[in-house]
């Protein structure tokens, strides 16, 4: 005798999920399974098509991503024509990139999750939304949404548009920075440090209110698992560097290359989601790990800049490493918001910055593997090109993918906690709320996106015995 | 709320969340926006999940699933005008290219033939299937205004907003990408085609000139040019011309091989067999609209087979 509960959808991530729940008799949940909807298969798309396009249409796969894929197929395209874009180039991706981030994280902290910030996990759901968070508190949602705006300049000034940047090539940048262009990006990445600096100490006060307020999220929502993140000589990396993986007692494993992915890596269809799980194939076994923030600053050594460094040093005194709590994501991103600020600061003062930005590249017969940091975790593509340039095979490991069998886990847990206590709205709220920590990006692990009206469903032996539905 | 205030509701199908992430930066302007109008369902924003009545509905992305389907019909009940905003809700999009395979290649591929996956299965239970193919919105409802775009300019999202609080039209000029263009176009001795992965081209000169193949005369100018003043060919992402739509003669590859056969020593059917062979990218946002799809000359699906066939 079981009972099955859904939650469809989950709102304020970006995508379309429903969450589904199996209860035994005493009310236990024994199986959670968040469910992605909506496929466009992009890996079958993208063969026969032209490899040069890649950077271009690869960004389509994900609106809120899209410098993520644009940059790991200029990365691809750079491997499988075996060339080094110029240092010029290098630093234009990544200052690119650092945009991105911005924008990403500041979305992702003010705007997704900033309204369980101000309001708690009980606020009323008419003003639980941006626009209510605005007028509860206009300064941090003005500020985190300005700061949003200058990673989108950011990225749009060297990227040629923000949703869908054009300019990364294989072999490096299309085109150099006219003075101008340097002039406002150089205006652009000082406000951003400025307000970084303010904002990081108010959204710290309120994820920890928000902590006092819920002790269970602290000492429940703590799923073990693997980690895997990017180091460049140990430090926290975006752009570059070796995947480094951690075992869940915190021991860092071998570091591996992008090009290795296939022998560590392995997917495994659901039958109840249309995304894949991702496992790590090491000591002898398929472990299931987690990217994204929280895995970054778990697997790595240090941060590259002053101010990240502190925010790091005092997440590791606090949280100590490995973190396994979902919900210090936030903080774990919070961090990398102000590593990106002070980056980007970092690039615009280098002069490499104006030296050569493109060298011929020629991926003719080529295969290319690379991999980057999205904002939500380790992205890899692989494209297999043929003698006149076009695609023959494709392949890509997704972010959130690779947190499904994590999150999974997380609302069981969850779930399990919340649902003896609470009402309706709280447990679809704390639900929903744990799914957020996670800040999947379904538009990407799928490729697709939709929704549908919220409806719980909690049957047993096939009849409904309750049904919440949120109108 | 003032009751004065426009209503909007936004929702997206089968899409990449863009589009709405590009309402968001019309950054400062959004402000200006917001003043005169009442967001009420919007999938990012807030947490409404039914359809409330609305005087402005948003509906971004195509339909590929049941839920897509419901989901635009529910919105098309309860708005009073409709805009299909950006390029897979006007035409399909770019995953519109999945037209080119039925649903079962795509699962096969996904699920069965990528290396890194070890299971063997397709999933099956809790989810919606795929429609067979890649729909644009107007198929299934009636459409009030059209916004194409990958996505839209938020020069274009500003001045389509601004209209509709103020109950006017809004001003969508018919220009192609080229009149943004600030490359020159001049006739030269390019006897062949050259690769768009081969060389460097000349950052001042045409890409048509210089016998690189770029969509921007064809496509309309939704974007303000980014591309092509970026060193970067147009890929057509705001789709074609009414001129190519409306003309059953004309499509992509004919219009593009006659002017750029008039700007160099190529010939038009040389570069109208060039097209065909890299027809998936060439068509890849406009290919699952009907307006292209039912041309009596496109015959895509031949053309991709053919090329997947080593032909």
């Amino acid at each position: 005798m079981s009972k099955t509960i859904k939650i469809d959808p989950v709102t304020r991530i970006e995508g379309h999920a429903r969450i589904l729940l199996d209860c035994d008799d005493a009310g236990k949940v024994t199986e959670a399974n968040f469910c992605v909807n909506e496929l466009r298969g992009f890996e079958r798309i993208l063969v026969g098509m032209e490899a040069v396009t890649m950077p271009q249409v690869t960004a389509r796969i994900c609106g809120v991503c899209p410098t993520a894929h644009h940059l790991v197929a200029a990365k691809a395209l750079d491997n499988a024509a075996g060339v080094e874009p110029p240092p010029a180039a290098k630093l234009l991706r990544e200052f690119m990139y650092m945009g991105h981030f911005i924008h990403s994280h500041s979305l992702s902290l003010f705007v997704l999750a900033g309204p369980d910030l101000v309001f708690g996990l009980d606020g009323n759901l008419a003003t639980q939304n941006i626009v209510g968070m605005v007028e509860a508190d206009p300064e941090l949602s003005k500020k985190g949404l300005r700061l949003r705006s200058l990673g989108q300049k950011i990225n749009e000034t060297i990227g040629g548009r923000g949703i869908h940047p054009v300019t990364a090539v294989a072999g490096g940048i299309s085109f150099s920075l006219s003075d101008g262009q340097f002039k406002r990006l150089q205006e652009l990445t000082g406000e951003a440090v400025e307000l970084v600096s303010e904002l990081a100490g108010k959204t710290k006060t309120l994820l920890f209110k928000l902590l006092d307020n819920n002790p269970a999220l602290l000492n429940q929502l703590n799923t073990e698992s693997w980690y895997l993140g990017t180091v460049q000589g140990g430090k926290l990396n975006v752009y570059d560097g070796d995947l480094r993986p951690m075992d869940n007692c915190g021991t860092v494993q071998p570091e591996f290359a992008a090009t290795a992915y296939k022998e560590m890596m392995s997917e495994r269809a659901v039958k109840n989601s249309y995304a894949k799980e991702v496992y790590l194939n090491m000591n002898g076994g398929e472990q299931m790990y987690r990217v994204g923030p929280l895995a970054r600053i778990n697997v790595a050594d240090a941060m590259e800049t002053p101010l990240a460094q502190q925010e790091f040093a005092k997440f590791k005194n606090d949280f100590g490493t490995p973190c396994h709590n979902a919900v210090l994501q936030l903080y774990a991103k919070l961090i990398e918001l102000v590593y990106c600020c002070e980056k980007a600061n970092e690039i615009i003062n280098n002069p490499a910055l104006r030296g050569e930005t493109r060298v011929p590249a020629d991926f003719k017969g080529g295969r290319g593997i690379a991999h980057v940091e999205a904002p939500r975790g380790t992205l890899i593509h692989e494209y297999d090109i043929d003698e006149r340039g076009i695609v023959r095979a494709a392949n890509m490991i997704i972010a959130t993918q690779q947190n499904t069998a994590a999150i999974n886990r997380s609302l069981k847990e969850g779930a399990n906690n919340l649902l003896v206590e609470s009402g309706d709205e709280t447990l679809l709220n704390g639900l929903e709320f744990v799914v957020r920590c996670y800040d999947p990006c379904l538009a990407c692990s799928t490729h697709a996106i939709g929704r549908m009206a919220l409806d719980v469903e909690i049957t047993r032996q096939g009849q409904t015995i309750r049904r919440v539905r949120r109108k | 709320m003032s009751g004065d205030k426009v209503r909007l509701n936004t929702e997206w199908l089968c899409d990449c969340g863009g589009c709405h992430v590009a309402i968001v930066d019309l950054h400062e302007k959004i402000l200006q926006v917001i003043e005169n109008i009442e967001i009420q369902k919007c999938p990012v924003l807030t947490d409404v999940k039914d359809y409330p009545e609305a005087d402005v509905g948003i509906l971004t992305g195509s339909i590929r699933t049941e839920h897509d389907r419901h989901a635009a019909l529910e919105m098309r009940k309860k708005c009073k005008t409709v805009i299909a905003f950006g390029t897979c809700a006007v035409y399909g999009g770019l995953h519109g290219a999945g037209l080119a395979h039925t649903s079962e290649e795509i699962m096969e591929y996904v699920y069965k033939t990528t290396p890194t996956t070890k299971t063997d299965f397709i999933p099956d239970s809790e989810i919606t299937g795929l429609e067979h193919v890649v729909t644009p919105i107007d198929e299934v409802i009636d459409v009030d205004l059209y916004l194409p775009g990958c996505p839209p300019h938020a020069h274009y999202i500003f001045e389509s907003l601004s209209a509709l609080v103020e109950g006017r039209t809004p001003k969508a000029g018919q220009d192609t990408v080229c009149a943004g263009c600030k490359r020159t176009m001049r006739k030269t001795d390019v006897a062949e085609i050259v690769n768009s992965q081969d060389g460097i081209a000349d950052n001042g000169v045409c890409f048509l000139s210089q016998g690189y193949i770029c969509l921007g005369s064809v496509t309309l100018d939704r974007c303000l040019a980014p591309c092509p003043n970026h060193g970067i060919m147009c890929t057509g992402c705001a789709g074609p011309t009414m001129q190519i739509l409306a003309e059953p003669n004309h499509d992509i590859r004919t219009e593009v091989s006659e002017r750029m056969a008039r700007l160099t020593k190529i010939d038009k059917a040389t570069i109208i067999n060039h097209m065909e062979k890299s027809a998936k990218t060439h068509y890849a946002y406009a290919m699952a609209t009907k307006m292209i799809g039912n041309k009596p000359t496109f015959l895509i699906q031949q053309w991709i087979a053919d090329v997947e066939a080593g032909k």
